[in-house]
């Protein structure tokens, strides 16, 4: 009888202490993000465009981009800043456990994902959509003709099952040739094991541009996918969430602004723009809805610079962009005839 | 009639088929029409697979050049090694801030320096040298790669590491010159050889004690700035993960082995459950449930750094495959070694310490280096759980806007160095069993 006792007592102890231990009132992000004093931002394994690292251990990218512009937002100071990069089987778990405060990777958004596994994606940051690379000499000009082809993919993605779709649903009798990697893929392809490469149009831009004649191969004007890729946050922080949000908001209006990391501070200084005036923080208050400073959205131009900007440098024609045309595509700002559209800032 | 010869019969040389290399062709390579045909076939492959490598990897390769682009411009057909060259502080330091390299550097330096008595002549205490390696080492370059401010624990560590890196060196130093240890030259130099055993003892400890209040205030001045762990990355994280798995998989083995033969129930129990359960599970799965799962389990904000959760999956999961190792070689040892070892009236620890384990351990080089190679291999799935080692390094370079698509290169150059490591190792226990098995020459 007395061990039982003893033992009771000691299990209760035990969980005294582990109650104890549970924080009562929790914080929200932004709170714990300012304690901290950085962000801590989520991409992925190395991916050329979006997020990978420089010779010198540097990450750089359009995603990055996105973290950058908040921890600038936040701090006013684009490096106070954590890049994690996670494996696609992590990402989820590692932003609902708290590891992560956002993912800027590309993840596309789908209603099941936003819906089913307790996060929320914001405003994408890039249209892409699944095509396919062929040899220009093959003579192929459109993705109906590909009859009876061997196609060249990654497996596990959804890039396989729509691929499997487009097959079936034209009656084009498609085999796929799958990869675990899609630099073995690619190496595949070259060497005439497939007629064709299929993958994300951006992705598939980026690497044809690194073989070794480039103007032999061709992407095809069809697409069989919608992948909208946008940051995610943690379901449940409205405040945190807008955060992110206007962030992205923010530096898409820029672009459409005219502002550029270039002309911030001469037309902070001197514009007679009242949409340009509101947004840097000279009038009004719209940063006082965030939490943040009036100087928020001026810190992620000066620091982090426009979307229009960081789409030249990381996806398009910059010294360590990848070469995709901006331009008629959906990543285009909407006056242009594209996607990108912020709601207003007033 | 007998005939006898008196002269000796001068020896005939060997027939040419036994001593030329012909002869020995002939013999290995061409014996019949079937081997013949293996040679021919087997040369030609051979010099197909060496002239293609040598074209490509060397002759036709590009060493200089900014961009792939280049590369291809120069050579199309050949490597790209310019690209590996560009990333060799990415492959070698990780992310680490490149004006900080030297840290690493002389951790390496002091590793070195720490662990060349152990292979001198005429060095005394080697045992000791060998102990203070893997557990006060850790703590001076652990130092030396986080940086930071040091709280309490680690300055008292740190100044014993320090003081014992100082005391190794001059001992080795002063045993290799004279033959003698360093408290043996300490007590000749102080002339006080007279004196009374005990109060040569205190003199010792006083020198101790002084020393050490040197380094610690020393040290309380030397201050490096802190480099965040995920700044960690390439062979340094590899080898730091492998090191402390190696470092603690042998002694956390040897305890867990001798639980599983131990005569009390519970710590028998225990250490069997450990046992089954760590090696039935495949390591990422050890790696996932350390890094993802047990977060969830812990008061929330309360996050480890995710390398000292690797590093602990690491050390329990080897030190359980080592456990069974060292099981079997204990199983080898016959019963009239223990039986003896009672006789002379030693414990259980002195049966284990001094009559069993070293023989067991002996026994058992050729798998416990067998384990380490392993893991030092094993350690490249941790880039799974978004750590930058060696090998998410090589695999970022094909990523990289101007090196675009380079992946072969570095692969292969990741291979060399993965070969050249583990070559180093099974060679040096080759080494070992050779120095410990004297004395059983058959």
């Amino acid at each position: 009888m007395m061990k039982l006792t003893t033992f009771l007592t000691s299990v209760a102890a035990v969980a005294t202490l582990a109650v104890a231990a549970t924080p009562v009132t929790a914080e929200t992000t932004l709170e714990i993000v300012k304690k901290r004093g950085h962000v801590r931002c989520q991409v992925g394994p190395p991916s050329a465009g979006y997020y990978n690292l420089d010779a010198k251990g540097e990450w750089y990218g359009l995603d990055v981009a996105t973290c950058q512009a908040v921890a600038s937002a936040i701090f006013g100071d684009p490096k106070k800043l954590e890049i994690q990069s996670i494996s696609s089987q992590m990402r989820f778990t590692s932003l609902a456990n708290g590891e992560s405060d956002l993912l800027s990777r590309t993840a596309t958004w789908t209603m099941s994902r936003d819906t089913q596994l307790g996060l929320d994606f914001l405003q994408p940051n890039f249209y892409d959509g699944q095509g396919f690379t062929v040899h220009k000499d093959s003579g192929i000009t459109s993705a109906y003709q590909l009859k009876g082809a061997k196609v060249c993919v990654t497996s596990g993605t959804t890039t396989e099952l729509n691929l499997t779709d487009f097959s079936r649903a034209n009656d084009l009798n498609i085999s796929a040739v799958t990869f675990e990697d899609y630099n073995v893929r690619d190496e595949t392809y070259l060497n005439g094991g497939c007629d064709a490469v299929t993958g994300d149009k951006s992705s598939m831009a980026g690497n044809m541009a690194a073989f070794p004649v480039p103007a032999d191969h061709m992407i095809l004007p069809e697409t069989l996918s919608k992948e909208p890729l946008a940051p995610a946050v943690r379901h449940g922080d409205s405040q945190w969430r807008d955060i992110v949000s206007w962030t992205v908001y923010a530096m898409i209006n820029a672009e459409e602004l005219g502002i550029t990391s270039k002309n911030v501070d001469d037309l902070r200084a001197k514009s007679d723009n009242v949409s340009i005036r509101r947004m840097l923080g000279v009038e009004g208050n719209l940063h006082e809805g965030l939490g943040l400073n009036k100087d928020w959205a001026y810190s992620i131009i000066k620091h982090v610079g426009n979307y229009g900007e960081n789409y030249e440098a990381y996806m398009g024609s910059g010294e360590q962009g990848i070469g995709i045309p901006r331009k008629g595509s959906a990543n285009a700002l909407w006056t242009d005839g594209g996607l990108m559209y912020s709601p207003p800032m007033r | 009639m007998t005939v006898v010869n008196e002269k000796k019969t001068t020896a005939r040389a060997a027939p040419s088929s036994e001593t030329s290399v012909l002869g020995w062709m002939r013999k290995n390579l061409f014996g019949s029409a079937f081997n013949s045909i293996l040679t021919v076939v087997t040369l030609y492959v051979i010099y197909l697979t060496v002239k293609g490598l040598w074209s490509w990897g060397i002759a036709d390769a590009v060493w200089i050049a900014d961009t792939r682009r280049q590369c291809f411009g120069i050579s199309i057909d050949g490597a790209c090694w310019a690209g590996v060259i560009a990333w060799l502080d990415n492959i070698f330091y990780g992310r680490y801030p490149r004006e900080e390299l030297w840290r690493i550097n002389l951790g390496l330096v002091l590793l070195i320096i720490w662990m060349v008595p152990l292979w001198l002549p005429r060095v005394k205490a080697k045992i000791f040298i060998g102990l203070s390696t893997v557990f006060l080492y850790p703590f001076l370059a652990g130092y030396l790669f986080a940086g930071g401010d040091k709280d309490i624990f680690m300055q008292v560590m740190v100044s014993a590491a320090i003081l014992c890196l100082i005391g190794n060196t001059l001992h080795s130093i002063i045993s290799v010159m004279t033959g003698n240890s360093l408290a043996e030259t300490l007590i000749r130099v102080l002339n006080v050889k007279n004196a009374s055993e005990k109060s040569q003892r205190n003199i010792l400890i006083a020198i101790l004690g002084v020393g050490f209040a040197l380094v610690y205030v020393w040290q309380m001045g030397w201050y490096v700035e802190s480099v965040s762990w995920t700044k960690w990355g390439g062979l340094f994280l590899t080898m730091v993960i492998a090191g402390i798995g190696i470092a603690s998989a042998l002694p956390g083995g040897i305890f867990l082995a001798l639980g599983r033969r131990s005569n009390l129930p519970v710590i028998r129990i225990i250490s069997t459950a450990f046992i089954e359960l760590f090696r039935s599970v495949p390591l990422i799965t050890v790696l996932f449930m350390a890094t993802t799962m047990f977060p969830l389990f812990m008061p929330e904000g309360f996050i480890l750094n995710k390398l000292t959760q690797v590093i602990i999956a690491v050390c329990l999961f080897n030190a359980c495959y080592m456990a069974e190792t060292v099981r079997a070689g204990l199983q080898a040892i016959p019963k009239g070694q223990f039986e003896g070892a009672h006789t002379i009236g030693l414990g259980y620890w002195g049966t284990m310490g001094f009559i069993v384990m070293p023989q067991a351990l002996k026994h058992m080089i050729p798998n416990i280096v067998g384990i380490f190679i392993g893991l030092l291999k094993d350690t490249t799935l941790v880039s799974i759980i978004g750590l930058f080692d060696i090998l998410s390094m090589l695999r970022a370079i094909s990523k990289d806007t101007p090196w675009l698509g380079l992946h072969k290169e570095p692969l292969l150059f990741g291979a060399m160095l993965f070969f050249l490591l583990c070559f180093v190792m099974s060679k040096y226990s080759r080494h070992m069993e050779a120095k410990l098995s004297t004395t059983h020459k058959n």
